[in-house]
């Protein structure tokens, strides 16, 4: 199939393994499932926190839960990547360690409170779940199967975010003060969750033309704005003045983007920012300190002495 | 609570063997419910309890730590599974407390550092690289469970009878889990090695998971446990010196090893356990909530 017939069949679910893809297309679909396996990679480097801190024993649980469904997603999605015949599961781990594999913005600031689980559980996985219900109209089929999945766990996890941020602000005052605080410091890091619009982004027209991507930056980041400004207040957070929220005249939110730091954003995407390193040297770290185990598990595959060849 | 700290393993086998003479005496399976506890039998029966919560929920707090570090995502998801089953248990053994007056600040969140009485095993700090600490300490640990949950299925108790057996089907899955990664890491020189370290370094702090607390004669003379302490660690030395050693790892004489200061049944611990427990509690000390959350129902 050329790119030509591809961007004209292009719709949800069209596209699977057994389809002759262009290399273009490919390679696209990789980069973007691949972004979103290595985020929930990276996003549990966030959430593992929240386990230690957890003031209550069922929100612990709650919590290991979610990391296990995120590690889970990582699984699935890495899969649903490899079946694009661009890279294997291994090469894409191994350049989320040496810091080539890229992530959300969000994940790149690390935690060490329990303010900050509402922040990640609640706005960030909230954002997350308007983006991952358009995905399931992905045109490539593995990918749209594994969102499946995702965005049914997602839910619980937004849920468990939203009960978080409810009981923090009707604590004392000092706690809520505290909350609202961690809510502005991280309301600008929501809302580039998104991305610039459209005309900014760099992979953003190619990867909607083939049915990759079915709604645009702008659309989601409006459509979270709709739906979460007023939960935010609902719970008694104030909407910070920077950076400028509005009202379009078709009534929908929408923000203003020239009020955002881009270049920090930028310097994320690239992974250069003081917390990317922080994060990704985490992860480097963790995973040189065992490799031996994966070494003994391959020495093991091969038939080690004394025990019969796993193929045979 | 109070230090037994001129305690010994002599006394340990003497309290536990030694403490009832007739068990005839004691009263039958599950013929007790709350309304039945004498003052002391209440008193006993909260200590055999917290013994058994607190090992699961210090244990599961420890294994988390490896969520996202596991070596593997297969086994991360599967490490995941095992530490949830075990806060699941000590959710179990913690609502049965509740039951008896307790709240769960009370049970944890307030619960001085020095009232806690889980083995020093499940306390201990992971290194980095430390995946042969895991395997082993949940190898001895799983192993450990099982005979203490089989010698719990006959309790008098009724509210903890019921609640045994859900505990016992998942323990089944745990030992599994650690004999699959003893086998496969016992195979290769490097890792087998690194299994030795960590059993040489864990060893003496397992056998703390058979030490009495204070109330070893009551748990007996009620019934809440049929067996003794010391028939119990008996049988995990018969399964787990003979399979260790079937991997080719040397384990140490239980009478000979040099015995941790720390006791962990008498409510001494090793400063690891100070560290954790600061760091667990730190936001509950915090926030200041009324109460804990709870959210049976809901997700968890």
């Amino acid at each position: 199939m050329d790119i030509e017939a591809v961007k004209d069949r292009a719709g949800p679910r069209q596209f699977g393994p057994n389809d002759d893809m262009p290399e273009e297309y490919r390679r696209a679909a990789t980069r973007m499932i691949q972004f979103h396996a290595n985020s929930e990679v990276m996003g549990g480097y966030l959430d593992k926190e929240f386990t230690r801190h957890a003031p209550s024993l069922d929100r612990k649980l709650a919590n290991t839960a979610k990391v296990q469904d995120e590690i889970g997603h990582a699984q699935l999605l890495y899969r649903a990547a490899e079946t694009l015949g661009v890279k294997t599961r291994d090469e894409m781990l191994a350049e989320l360690q040496t810091g080539e594999g890229t992530f959300l913005n969000c994940f790149h600031y690390p935690v060490d409170s329990w303010y900050e689980a509402p922040m990640i559980d609640f706005f960030v996985d909230g954002g997350a779940m308007r983006r991952q219900a358009t995905l399931k109209s992905t045109s490539w089929t593995p990918y749209a199967h594994a969102m499946d999945k995702v965005c049914f766990e997602e839910g619980f996890h937004v849920k468990h975010g939203e009960s978080i941020l409810r009981e923090l602000m009707r604590g004392s005052k000092a706690t809520q003060e505290r909350t609202q605080e961690t809510f502005e410091e991280w309301w600008p890091r929501i809302l580039q969750f998104f991305g610039p619009t459209n005309d900014e982004s760099t992979h953003n027209d190619f990867a909607q033309e083939v049915g990759l991507k079915t709604t645009s930056n702008d659309e989601l980041r409006n459509s979270f704005l709709n739906m979460y400004i007023p939960k935010a207040e609902k719970y008694g957070l104030e909407i910070p003045e920077y950076p400028r929220v509005f009202e379009r005249d078709d009534g929908t939110m929408a923000v203003r983007e020239d009020d955002l730091d881009w270049e920090e954003f930028w310097t994320i995407a690239k992974n250069d920012f003081e917390g990317s390193h922080e994060q990704i040297g985490s992860r480097a770290r963790r995973q040189e300190a065992v490799a031996w185990v994966r070494e003994s598990l391959d020495s093991w595959e091969r038939g080690a002495p004394g025990t019969p060849q796993a193929a045979d | 609570m109070s230090g037994s700290d001129d305690a010994t393993d002599g006394d340990a086998e003497r309290v536990a063997d030694g403490g009832t003479t007739d068990e005839t005496d004691a009263p039958a399976v599950a013929s007790l419910d709350r309304g039945d506890l004498t003052p002391e039998g209440q008193v006993a029966l909260e200590g055999l309890l917290f013994r058994l919560a607190d090992d699961e929920f210090v244990h599961a707090e420890r294994l988390t730590e490896w969520q996202i570090y596991a070596p593997t995502i297969e086994s991360d998801l599967a490490l995941a599974n095992v530490a949830q089953d075990e806060f699941g248990h000590a959710r179990l053994w913690y609502d049965l407390l509740q039951e008896l007056g307790y709240s769960e600040e009370e049970c944890i969140w307030r619960r001085p550092a020095d009232d806690w009485t889980h083995a020093t095993l499940v306390e201990r700090p992971f290194a980095d690289d430390g995946w042969g600490d895991v395997v082993v300490r949940t190898y001895l640990y799983d192993v450990a469970e099982r005979i203490r949950l089989e010698a719990l299925v006959d309790t008098s108790y009724a509210p903890l009878a019921d609640r045994v057996g859900k505990a016992l089907a998942e323990e089944e899955y745990h030992r599994e889990h650690a004999l699959s990664w003893l086998e496969r890491l016992a195979s290769d020189d490097e890792a087998r090695g690194r299994l030795q370290a960590a059993l040489d370094d864990l060893f003496p702090h397992a056998l703390s998971l058979w030490y009495p607390g204070d109330h070893e004669a009551g748990i007996r003379t009620a019934g809440f446990r049929r067996e003794s302490l010391a028939s119990m660690r008996e049988e995990w030395l018969d399964t787990v010196v003979p399979t260790l050693e079937g991997y080719g790892l040397v384990v140490p004489e239980p009478d000979e090893v040099t015995r941790p200061e720390a006791r962990g049944r008498d409510g001494s611990h090793t400063d690891a356990w100070v560290d954790l427990r600061e760091a667990f509690t730190a936001t509950h000390r915090e926030v200041d909530f009324d109460r804990p959350a709870r959210l049976r129902g809901e997700e968890a």
